[in-house]
């Protein structure tokens, strides 16, 4: 056992190896660099590849930020991360870890679904309040399970939130190949599309949706919610230090299971968008991983609503820009993840020790 | 000639569990050190692709489970520089590694796709698989499956019986502790991914090398996920593990056999029982002192480390 | 916990190229030749997996590069392992500001996407394999395997010493049921107690769950086995390492990695068809329309016998192949029952063959599988 004493005497040793490196570079200046040192480093593999890098990554530009269209298609992508990154970012905020934003994802992708598919003589605006409902509470109940377990001290979120997205996966696909399927689809895994009243209005004459404003609303309320309410201050005292927060007759458990639930709805929204305004219907691969890589986005960010975006519009200019480095370059399609590996690794290994942001 | 049913599944579940034994048996190891690896998928990926390449290139599978045990451990040494040495949040340094590997292994992978790979050859013990039943059952098939057991009781002696183990369970309880108790937790740490990733890349090189008999950028599927589920599932322990292979294992096998007799069930229901199984036993069991979690990794899942 | 500052960003780096010394293995020559010459199209293709995937992708590509060969001065971009999702559309739009006028989106799950960005481009031509839905600008095909699946089904029945024939399908759709019913006809034409047990993976591509779906058909009693999935490899050459004999599907090429097992194969050859489309593109007359190759009008073939094959079951396949040919021998002929013992062809009747590769949703008597 450990005395206090020997215990403080290992805390120096600890702290004084540490303090033999060289000061931090700060916050966007790290970014920065982490990112050159990614694109340098995927960059010599391009070039390994017998491929120049630099028509790469002109590529990657052209095809993203520099025409609307390739605007457009990056906010396509980064409206589901943004939706997952939060739905992380809500929970961590009370020292909560949601892994399970990809079945949330699913799940109100799901119940959605059920609504476009079941109710099709809705008027427009009923039928995506409908939908929008749905999903939110679809996703609040996917959440809803880890959140009881966490908050009666059964079992941490991390582990059930993590195991839950295969069930809810396997959860839609068990409807797409069965009870859903589309009898005019030729016995393909596919629901029948919705209804046109079921189709989130597009932001532009391109695939740029209305998801982009739940995401944006969600970064807006959740930043105006941290800093200026009574709610805020009490999610920061219990982010801080749960034990003092519970004596100081804050209701943590209350807070621990409505924050998962938020969480949760926000990464159902993105299971609507992708449904309604992308696919138009439900079929069994809704999202290629935007729960984990919105997962990521979050932890990198530190789960600051600002960073989040920053950070969300960084990977999807990535990961859009991604296909030209397979049609121009001819590089395999998976090396876009490598792209998006490279950054994310690089910033993990800058960032080294971290903890949640809002202590 | 058909085999009986129950034979056929339980042979069934021991070539598709093989995989996800050997890369939960590595993660025990590595959870047992107090890190949890999101990446393991990406260490089978790793070792799949890497013990196809030189299956190909050497023209013999044996050489290759060497490169593909090696490809996984250096995998996992990459991610312990991150969540070793750096630090940095342990799940999301798992997730990265994943992408990364799917990237990596994609692009070394290319030129491999297609080919044909003389993979583990097919084994039968004479005598012992005459006997009926536990003769198809136990006593044939390859390299791996036979290694299934002698792997366990192997992590088993190394974690329980030795002073090493005793060491890599102390770090996994405490790395402060370990510290003050004079050990070097971040060289245990990395000696425990390097070992889990040896099993990670041989459960890659199984699908690859005897199962699939092919590579294929992504081919592992989600495997490594049941495999992080089942080591939970294990609670731990690598003999509980092996026992969690099969029934996840299992579950695939039954699937098909039942199929292949004509009868039916949902494959997806069917599919989230291991899953609810995890949830289920850590439930009921998971405050049991001997199923409890390495008190390092709590700190992981907890959000505090 | 004490926060932590970076240590020495030399170790960073070292890091970084350790993580890139197993990039090092990728070392892959690109060559990216377009040949010379002015281009006369540009023509992009969106594949589902790997073309080099002895299989259905593969099949595909080998027809766009008959293709190429054909018509001077094309431009091929090719993008593999597109998923289908909303990456799809997106490829599609590259590919155009790419210049391409044509585009093959190769897999079914690109139809939505493909019918979207033809809306938006009526200047751009598509051509999609399996579709249901045509566009006038945005062309289906296909190639009708029935009658081939029925020869193959009688190389099976000959060849299965126990007559439980195996097959290992992605999906249960009706082109697929029509080429299973197909097999089993012909099969039992030659032995008239053959079954053929199904086994439904709902996935195109899982190697791992093919080579235990014929794993699980091998311990069933079925001796030989066929499939329809994306890559054939994984099921043929788990036959042969359980002793069992196989018939390939997709691709001729498959044959390459088969071994004494092997006895013989449908593959696609999509060439011809192809090099039409490119010359429709090139002289304006390209239509939305649908079009099913066959046995007699090509678009798909048998593939060269195994070394085992008896000799008998060659001559045998030959004959019925000339007489089914010269229309001597029918195949959905009534009376036909499903596997509940319902008439699905009615007797004196034949069925037609827009209803059968349309609309099947059984198996005929004597083949059992889970499809609905």
């Amino acid at each position: 056992m450990l005395t206090p004493d020997s215990k403080a005497a290992v805390a120096t040793r600890w702290a004084s190896l540490r303090r033999l490196s060289p000061p931090a570079l700060r916050g966007p200046a790290r970014f920065v660099a982490s990112l050159v040192i990614a694109l340098l480093g995927f960059g010599i593999i391009v070039a390994l590849q017998g491929e120049n890098p630099v028509a790469a990554y002109q590529d990657i530009v052209d095809t993203t930020l520099r025409t609307k269209y390739g605007l457009s298609e990056v906010f396509v992508r980064m409206i589901p991360l943004l939706l997952c990154a939060l739905a992380v970012a809500i929970p961590a905020r009370v020292g909560l870890v949601n892994v399970g934003g990809e079945g949330q994802l699913y799940l109100g992708a799901w119940a959605a679904s059920w609504v476009a598919l079941s109710f099709g003589s809705l008027d427009r605006p009923v039928m995506l309040a409908g939908m929008f409902a749905a999903a939110v509470l679809g996703g609040a109940a996917w959440a809803a399970v880890p959140a009881i377990l966490r908050a009666r001290g059964w079992l941490n979120e991390t582990i059930s939130t993590l195991l839950l997205n295969y069930v809810g996966i396997l959860f839609v696909q068990y409807f797409v190949f069965g009870p859903w399927k589309d009898p005019l689809s030729a016995n393909f895994p596919q629901s029948k599309p919705f209804p046109a009243s079921a189709v989130l209005p597009a932001l532009s004459t391109y695939r740029l949706h209305f998801g982009l404003v739940f995401g944006l609303a969600g970064v807006a309320i959740l930043f105006a919610v941290l800093r200026y309410t009574r709610w805020g201050y009490e999610i920061r005292a219990i982010g801080g230090n749960p034990e003092a927060a519970h004596r100081n007759g804050i209701p943590v458990r209350r807070y621990l299971v409505v924050m998962l639930l938020v969480g949760g709805a926000m990464a159902a929204l993105a299971g609507f968008g992708e449904v309604s305004a992308i696919q138009g219907r439900l079929r069994p691969s809704v999202s290629p991983g935007y729960g984990f890589i919105g997962f990521l986005a979050s932890w990198l960010a530190g789960h600051n609503p600002i960073t989040i975006v920053l950070m969300t519009f960084v990977l999807a200019v990535l990961t859009a820009g991604g296909d030209s480095l397979q049609i121009n370059q001819g590089l395999p399609f998976a090396s876009v993840n490598l792209l998006m590996a490279l950054t994310l690794f690089s910033v993990l290994a800058f960032r080294g020790s971290n903890r949640v942001a809002a202590s | 000639m058909s085999t009986p049913f129950v034979q056929a599944v339980a042979s069934g579940s021991i070539r598709s569990g093989t995989s996800v034994f050997y890369a939960a048996l590595g993660e025990v190891i590595v959870e047992r050190a107090g890190m949890v690896n999101l990446g393991l998928e990406g260490c089978m990926l790793t070792g799949a692709c890497a013990g196809f390449i030189a299956t190909a290139e050497f023209g013999s599978a044996y050489p290759a489970l060497i490169v593909a045990a090696l490809a996984g451990g250096l995998f996992n040494l990459v991610f312990g520089f991150l969540v070793v040495t750096r630090r940095a949040n342990q799940l999301a340094s798992g997730l990265t590694m994943g992408l990364l590997a799917l990237g990596l292994t994609a692009l070394a992978g290319n030129d491999y796709v297609g080919r044909k790979a003389e993979g583990l050859g097919h084994w039968e013990i004479p005598g012992l698989k005459s006997i009926p039943f536990a003769g198809d059952v136990f006593f044939q098939g390859d390299l791996l499956i036979f290694g299934v057991v002698p792997a366990a009781a192997l992590v088993w002696w190394l974690l329980y019986r030795t002073r090493w183990g005793l060491h890599l369970r102390t770090v996994g309880e405490s790395r402060t502790a370990a510290f003050a108790a004079g050990l070097n937790p971040s060289r245990i740490q990395y000696q425990a991914l390097f070992a889990g990733g040896l099993f990670g890349g041989l459960g890659g090189a199984h699908l690859s090398l005897s199962v699939a008999g092919v590579w294929l950028e992504g081919m592992t599927s989600g495997k490594g996920f049941v495999a992080v589920a089942l080591v939970i599932f294990a609670s731990w322990h690598p003999v509980r593990a092996l026992a969690g292979a099969l029934l996840f294992g299992g579950a695939v096998a039954f699937q098909l056999q039942l199929q292949a007799r004509g009868a039916d069930i949902s494959p997806f229901l069917l599919d989230t029982l291991p899953y609810l199984l995890t949830l289920g036993v850590l439930l009921v069991w998971g405050r049991r002192r001997q199923f409890q979690m390495p008190g390092g990794l709590s700190e992981v899942f907890e959000g505090t480390n | 916990m004490p926060v932590q500052s970076p240590r020495n960003p030399l170790l960073i780096l070292l890091a970084l190229v350790a993580a890139m010394s197993l990039a090092l293995v990728a070392v892959a020559c690109g060559d990216d030749d377009s040949g010379g010459g002015a281009t006369t199209l540009v023509v992009g293709a969106l594949h589902v997996g790997s073309v080099k995937d002895n299989g259905y992708n593969q099949a595909m590509h080998e027809g766009l590069v008959d293709m190429q060969k054909n018509v001077k001065g094309i431009k091929l971009i090719e993008a593999e392992n597109v998923p289908e999702s909303a990456d799809a559309e997106r490829v599609m739009e590259n590919m155009i500001q790419q210049g391409a006028k044509l585009i093959f989106p190769l897999s079914f799950g690109y139809l939505d996407p493909a019918l979207n960005v033809a809306k938006k481009h009526p200047d751009v031509k598509f051509a999609h394999p399996a579709g249901f839905k045509n566009a006038d600008n945005l062309a289906t095909f296909w190639s009708d395997t029935t009658s081939m699946a029925y020869l193959t089904g009688i190389a099976a029945g000959k060849e299965s010493k126990s007559g439980k024939l195996g097959w290992v399908i992605g999906f249960p759709i009706p082109n697929i049921l029509t080429s299973i019913n197909a097999f089993a006809l012909g099969a039992q034409s030659v032995n008239p107690n053959a079954t053929v047990q199904v086994i439904v993976d709902n996935a195109w591509v899982d190697p791992a769950k093919e080579a235990e779906a014929v794993n699980a058909l091998v311990d069933s009693g079925v001796d030989v086995v066929t499939m329809i999935v994306d890559s054939p490899a994984t099921v043929v050459q788990t036959a042969e390492k359980r002793g069992i004999k196989s018939i390939g599907f997709h691709c001729l090429c498959v044959k390459s990695v088969a071994g004494k097992g092997w006895i013989t194969g449908i593959g696609f050859t999509w060439g011809p068809l192809f090099t039409k489309y490119a010359q429709d593109v090139i002289n304006g007359t390209f239509k939305g329309e649908n079009t099913i190759g066959s046995l007699e009008k090509g678009y798909a073939a048998l593939a060269d016998w195994g070394p085992n094959t008896n000799a008998d079951t060659k001559k045998l396949v030959e004959q019925v192949k000339a007489d089914l040919i010269a229309k001597k021998v029918v195949i959905f002929k009534g009376p036909i029952l499903d596997n509940e013992g319902k008439v699905r062809v009615k007797e004196g009747e034949v069925a037609d063959l827009g209803d059968l590769l349309g609309k099947t949703d059984y198996l005929v008597k004597g083949a059992s599988g889970k499809i609905k």
